[in-house]
């Protein structure tokens, strides 16, 4: 068979709806596209233990620093299964893991906007959970579906446990919503801090980029940016309204000739700044990343099974 | 460090079930990281972990080894509780029911 005849029977079955596995045959641009994406999604889950385990030592009560620890384990749990999804499909290229997680520290790799950016109050933490999660959930589920079957099944347990982050945010946000004029405060100003990296989270709504294009042709994605943005207004919205509290738009309203939520677009130039890792805390959290990588370098030596002592089965 | 795929057993009247995989240096290793990885929260009774080289695999390609030849119906429960249900009527008996006549009752 040649290759144009394999790729014409892989869009057949991409067409019909059939899920891909890591030993079919798939196009190069499948796989370095989607290697790309899970790599990204992979090292986000990561990087997102970072800003939240800044709260760990200051949770309010011990009940609080216990939901918060094990969410941020699992979002380093959600790392670990989505790179050895994204391992698989780079082992052909003689990428392994390790060349996928280096390649967050020379910036070939981004992480999520979301988490280049500070958490000053406790309820900061709390938006994260309820609001970034949520947004999370909202383009993970719409991934639920996806052409990659080994991505599509590790995402079901992401999701789930995305289920219970955004029920840990929601119960953090609504005990400060009910709580003390200074706590209503500390939840109001934290929202219109988060308001707009929300926005630019789920990227530009005129996605014309080849890796956009590529992950749409082939059905990795089925939903837009701007899809899973309105997707998000129409779930988010009302309910952050309902509270009393204002979001920093005045624009922002549903449109029922249009049925679709206005808003006032985001400062798409501190994405791209993101994107070269000059965002407010960019370094300061790849370095966190970095001195935790390389310290931790003789756990991965020790459990190698390289490191030279025997082991003793007992 | 090879490749370990895992099967969680959730209890002793289910099957273990294939989760997933780890990669490990050593079995006992790959069990830590399987529990790690896969039951922060559910509890089960038993982990195997199994050497991905050790496994021995269709291939999704091969449509064939899976062909049916001919229709399966007359092995199911299906072809026959319809009709037998409907000849009970006559004499005013239910169809008996696997799990509510025998199993729950």
């Amino acid at each position: 068979m040649t290759d144009q005849e394999r790729l014409a029977e892989f869009m057949a079955r991409i067409e019909r709806g059939e899920k891909i596995e890591a030993s079919d045959w798939m196009p190069d641009e499948y796989r370095i596209t989607l290697i790309k994406f899970m790599q990204m999604h992979a090292l986000s889950e990561v990087m997102g233990a970072f800003p939240e385990k800044e709260w760990v030592p200051k949770a309010p009560t011990l009940a609080r620093k216990l939901s918060l620890m094990a969410k941020v384990q699992d979002e380093v749990g959600h790392g670990q299964l989505i790179l050895r999804v994204a391992e698989d499909l780079a082992a052909p290229l003689g990428k392994t893991r390790d060349d996928l997680i280096q390649e967050l520290f020379t910036g070939q790799c981004k992480f999520h906007n979301v988490f280049h950016m500070p958490v000053p109050t406790w309820a900061d933490c709390g938006v994260i959970g309820w609001l970034v999660d949520g947004a999370a959930v909202v383009s993970q589920a719409a991934l639920l579906d996806s052409s990659y079957g080994p991505y599509a099944r590790v995402l079901q347990r992401v999701c789930a446990e995305e289920g219970f982050h955004i029920q840990h945010g929601e119960s953090i946000c609504l005990a400060l919503a009910e709580g003390t004029a200074a706590q209503r405060q500390m939840l109001q100003d934290a929202l219109h801090r988060w308001w707009e990296p929300l926005l630019l989270f789920f990227g530009p709504a005129e996605t014309t980029s080849a890796s956009a294009t590529i992950l749409m042709k082939y059905r990795f994605r089925t939903k837009t940016n701007e899809e899973l943005r309105q997707k998000f207004f129409a779930k988010y919205v009302p309910r952050v309204w309902s509270l009393g509290l204002t979001l920093p738009d005045p624009h922002l309203h549903f449109d029922e000739a249009e049925d679709r939520w206005t808003y006032t677009s985001p400062d798409w130039s501190k994405l791209k700044a993101i994107a070269k890792n000059a965002g407010p805390l960019s370094q300061y959290r790849l370095g966190l990343r970095q001195v935790s990588y390389e310290e931790a370098a003789w756990v991965r030596e020790a459990l190698s099974g390289r490191g030279g002592a025997q082991y003793v089965h007992l | 460090m090879s490749i370990y795929e895992v099967f969680v057993q959730k209890d002793h009247t289910t099957p273990h079930v294939w989760v997933g995989s780890v990669v490990a240096g050593e079995p006992d290793d790959a069990l830590v990281m399987a529990r790690e990885n896969f039951l922060r929260r559910e509890t089960a009774v038993s982990i195997w972990v199994v050497l991905q080289a050790d496994v021995h695999r269709t291939s999704y390609a091969d449509k064939e080894f899976f062909a049916r030849e001919s229709s399966k119906e007359y092995r199911m429960l299906s072809a026959y509780n319809k009709t037998n249900a409907e000849k009970w009527r006559k004499y005013k008996r239910n169809l008996l029911d696997l799990e509510k006549d025998f199993v729950k009752d």
